[in-house]
C-alpha cells in the first residue's frame, strides 16, 4: 500500500519542482508585465504585481507596428516550413532509398551545409537575394532556407527505418517513386516531420539577425526584430513593455504548443530527440 | 510615410529607389517612378541603443524632414543595436551600395575611414556654422587628421549616479569629487551582513566598463590611444587599474557586472553609486523608487570623460547631388532646434552651443538639474577608442581589467599584454585594408 503510494506519487514529488523551475520565466514574465516599473526592482513590494496593470501592453505596441510584424512572421516561418517539408522528403528519399552517382559525396556536401555556421554564409547569401532582386521583401526572409542539411538528414535516418517491403508491396500495387513517397513513406515518419517543424519554426520565428539584415522597412519586418527595439542596450531594459512585448511575441508558439501538445510529445519519442 | 500603400507597390517603391541610388538596378527604369526623377532618395541606419521610444522620434523627424524639403526622400532604417547597425552598413558596403548616411558607434570611424567609406565634409561644414557652434569636444568625434566626416548626433558620457535615499541616511550630502573622496564616500555606503555584502559604495556598469576605464584614464591626463595603436601600459592607465584594483580588494566594488544587471542593482537599491551613461537618466530616474543623483565623474589629476554615442556619416561612393542632400539632412538633424528637442526626449547630450543657450534647454535644466551636469562635464570629454579593429581591442581591454579585478593577475601585466595584442591587431587590420 504504501509502496504503490509512494510509486504513484513519488515521481510527481520529483516532476513537479522540475516543471515548477521550467514555468517559472514565463511566469516571471507575465507577472512583471503588468507591473509598474518602479515595482520591477522595488524588493519590498513582493513578487505578485500590487495591482495588474495593463497599460504596458498598448505601450509596448505603440513602439512597433507589431500586428503587421505578427502577420509577417506567421508568412515567413510558415512559408519556410512548407518549402522545406517539400525539399527535404524530395531529397531525403532520393538519398535513402535511390541509387545514383556520387550519391555519398552528395550527401556528405549536404551535412557540410549544417557545419557552417549561418554568420558565415550571411554575406554570400545577402549577394544572391540582391541579385535575385528580392531585397527588403518576405521572399528575402525565406529563400536562404528553403533547403535544409539537417532536415534532410533526419528525414533521410527516418525513411531509411521504414522496412523497404512496404514499398516494394507499393510498387506491386504500381505505385511510382512520388506515389510510394505520398502513400508509404510520409505517413510513416510523421513524428520526425512533426519534431522537424517545431525545429525549424521555433528557429526561424526566432531569427533576428538575417530579417535585420535583409529588410529595411517595417512593412516587411518581423516581431524579434520588434523586440529589439525594447531590450535597450544603452540604458538597461525597459522591462515592464519588454515584456509585454515578449508575451505577445511567444504566445503564438506557446498556443500550438498547447493545441499539439500530446502530438509534439509522441513525435519527440518517436524522433528520439530530447 | 506611405503606409496606406500595399505591401507590394512598397517594396517596389523602396526597390526603385535602391536603384536610383546606385544607377544599375533592374527596377530602375520602372514606368511608375518615372517623374519623380529629380527626387534624391536617401537611407539613413540608426541604431537605437536607449530606448524603444527613440525609433518612434527617430520616424517623426525624419517624416517632418521629408515634409519640408521637397527634393529629398530620407528612408529611415532602425538596424538593431551599434553592433548589428555596423554590420548591416558593412554588408551593404560589402556589395557596393551602402546607404547614403549612418549612424554607427563613433569608436568605428577609423574603421569605415580604412574602408574608404567616408565622404570628406570638411569643406561643407566651414562653409557653415559648425565650426562656431558645435561643442568642440563632441565635434572632434568625428574628426581625423582635422578632416571632418560627419556631424555628432546622439552623444552620451559615463557620469556618477547616486542614491540621495541612501546618501542621507549615511549623513552624507554631498557627492564626491575627487578619487580619494569617491573610495571615502564607497567605504562609508558599503553595508555588510556577515561575510555577505548587501549595498555595495559603487558598482560600474559592466560591458562598458572599458569605457568608463578610458575616462579614468582621462582623468589621468591621458588619452590612452592614437590613430594607429593604444597606450594601456602608460604609467597613467596602470595607475587607473590600479585604482580599481584598490576599490575591489577594500570590498566597496563588485569585480564584475553586467550593463543592465547594475542598473537594476542601483534601481533596487543594492549599490549606493553607479557609473553609468547619461543615456540611461530617464529610465534611473523614471524607475527608481528614490531620488536620484547625478554628478560629475570625480577627478584625479583632471576631469575628464569618453564620449559614447556616435555621429551621423555619410558616404564616399555617392553622386554628388545625393551627397549634397545627405550633408542637408545631417545639418538638419542637427541644427539648433532639433538637438534641442532630441536632447529634451531622450536624455542625449545636445552637441549645439546655441541648443544650450535657447530658453527652452534652459527651462529644462532647471526641471531637470542632471541634464546641466552632463552638460558641464562634456566640456573634458573626447572620442571613445578610435582604433581600426576596435571590437578586439575592446575585449583585449576588457579581459585585462577582468583578469586584474579577479585576482588573477597584476595590472602592470595586464595591461601590458594588452597592449601587445592590441597593438598587434591594429597593425593587421591596418596592413589588410591598405
Amino acid at each position: 500500500m504504501n509502496q504503490s503510494l509512494l510509486k504513484r506519487y513519488g515521481l510527481h514529488g520529483i516532476l513537479i519542482p522540475i516543471a515548477l523551475l521550467w514555468i517559472s520565466p514565463l511566469l516571471w514574465i507575465l507577472v512583471t508585465s503588468v507591473k509598474t516599473r518602479v515595482e520591477v526592482f522595488d524588493a519590498s513590494s513582493g513578487l505578485l504585481p500590487q495591482n495588474f496593470i495593463w497599460d504596458n501592453y498598448p505601450a509596448a505596441m505603440a513602439v512597433a507596428p507589431f500586428g503587421t510584424y505578427m502577420i509577417n512572421s506567421v508568412l515567413v516561418t510558415g512559408s519556410i516550413l512548407a518549402c522545406q517539408i517539400v525539399t527535404i522528403s524530395l531529397a531525403a528519399f532520393a538519398f535513402a532509398r535511390l541509387t545514383f552517382p556520387c550519391k555519398n559525396l552528395i550527401f556528405s556536401l549536404f551535412l557540410l551545409q549544417i557545419m557552417f555556421p549561418i554568420y558565415a554564409i550571411f554575406l554570400t547569401n545577402f549577394i544572391t537575394v540582391r541579385e535575385l532582386g528580392l531585397l527588403n521583401s518576405l521572399p528575402a526572409m525565406v529563400v536562404p532556407f528553403i533547403a535544409s542539411g539537417y532536415g534532410t538528414f533526419m528525414l533521410r535516418q527516418a525513411f531509411r527505418q521504414v522496412p523497404t517491403e512496404l514499398a516494394d508491396a507499393a510498387r506491386l500495387d504500381g505505385c511510382g517513386h512520388f506515389a510510394t513517397l505520398w502513400h508509404v513513406y510520409l505517413p510513416l515518419v510523421k513524428p520526425t516531420l512533426v519534431a522537424f517543424a517545431i525545429i525549424s519554426v521555433v528557429t526561424h520565428w526566432n531569427d533576428y539577425m538575417w530579417p535585420l539584415l535583409v529588410t529595411n522597412s517595417e512593412s516587411v519586418r518581423t516581431l524579434p526584430i520588434g523586440l529589439g527595439l525594447l531590450a535597450k542596450s544603452d540604458s538597461g531594459a525597459d522591462w515592464t513593455r519588454l515584456m509585454a512585448a515578449t508575451v505577445i511575441v511567444v504566445s503564438p508558439l506557446l498556443l500550438l504548443f498547447v493545441v499539439f501538445q500530446r502530438r509534439f510529445v509522441d513525435s519527440f519519442m518517436h524522433a528520439g530527440l530530447k | 510615410m506611405k503606409t496606406t500603400k500595399s505591401t507590394i507597390s512598397r517594396r517596389h517603391f523602396l526597390q526603385s529607389s535602391s536603384a536610383a541610388i546606385t544607377a544599375a538596378g533592374l527596377f530602375g527604369s520602372s514606368p511608375l517612378f518615372a517623374q519623380g526623377n529629380d527626387e534624391v532618395k536617401l537611407q539613413f541606419m540608426y541604431p537605437v541603443g536607449v530606448s524603444g521610444d527613440i525609433n518612434r522620434i527617430v520616424t517623426e523627424m525624419i517624416t517632418e524632414f521629408n515634409t519640408t524639403h521637397e527634393k529629398i526622400q530620407v528612408e529611415a532604417i532602425y538596424a538593431g543595436s551599434y553592433d548589428n547597425t555596423e554590420q548591416k552598413v558593412m554588408t551593404s558596403l560589402g556589395v557596393g551600395d551602402p546607404p547614403a548616411t549612418w549612424l554607427p558607434i563613433n569608436s568605428a570611424l577609423q574603421t569605415f575611414l580604412s574602408m574608404d567609406a567616408l565622404a570628406d565634409v570638411t569643406a561643407l561644414a566651414k562653409a557653415d556654422d559648425i565650426y562656431q557652434d558645435f561643442l568642440p569636444g563632441f565635434l572632434s568625434i568625428c574628426e581625423s587628421e582635422e578632416k571632418l566626416y560627419g556631424l555628432p548626433f546622439q552623444c552620451s558620457t559615463p557620469v556618477l549616479y547616486y542614491n540621495k535615499e541612501i546618501f542621507a541616511k549615511a549623513g552624507i550630502n554631498k557627492a564626491p569629487d575627487t578619487w580619494a573622496e569617491l573610495m571615502e564616500t564607497a567605504k562609508a555606503l558599503t553595508v555588510r551582513d556577515g561575510s555577505d555584502v548587501t549595498q555595495w559604495g559603487l558598482t560600474f556598469g559592466g560591458g562598458w566598463h572599458d569605457w568608463i576605464f578610458e575616462s579614468f584614464v582621462r582623468q589621468n591626463g591621458l588619452v590612452p590611444w592614437q590613430q594607429d595603436k593604444v597606450m594601456f601600459d602608460a604609467p597613467e592607465s596602470i595607475d587607473a587599474l590600479e585604482f580599481w584594483v584598490q576599490m575591489v580588494k577594500a570590498g566597496v566594488m563588485p569585480a564584475a557586472s553586467t550593463w543592465q544587471g547594475s542598473a537594476n542593482d542601483f534601481m533596487a537599491g543594492r549599490t549606493a553609486m553607479l557609473y553609468h551613461s547619461t543615456g540611461s537618466l530617464t529610465n534611473l530616474r523614471t524607475s527608481s523608487p528614490f531620488d536620484v543623483g547625478v554628478a560629475f565623474m570625480p577627478k584625479n589629476k583632471t576631469y575628464g570623460a569618453t564620449i559614447g554615442g556616435g555621429p551621423i556619416l555619410m558616404a564616399k561612393d555617392q553622386p554628388d547631388a545625393h551627397l549634397e542632400a545627405s550633408w542637408t539632412f545631417a545639418r538638419w538633424m542637427t541644427n539648433t532646434q532639433n538637438q534641442t528637442h532630441w536632447c529634451k526626449s531622450t536624455g542625449y547630450i545636445a552637441a549645439r552651443k546655441s541648443s544650450w543657450e535657447g530658453e527652452e534647454l534652459k527651462s529644462f535644466i532647471n526641471e531637470v538639474p542632471a541634464a546641466k551636469v552632463a552638460l558641464d562635464q562634456a566640456a573634458y570629454a573626447g572620442a571613445f577608442l578610435q582604433v581600426p579593429g576596435y571590437h578586439k581591442v575592446r575585449e583585449y581591454l576588457k579581459s585585462a581589467i577582468d583578469g586584474t579585478l579577479a585576482g588573477d593577475t597584476d595590472p602592470t601585466g595586464a595591461l601590458k599584454e594588452a597592449t601587445v595584442k592590441s597593438n598587434k591587431e591594429i597593425e593587421r587590420v591596418m596592413r589588410r585594408r591598405s
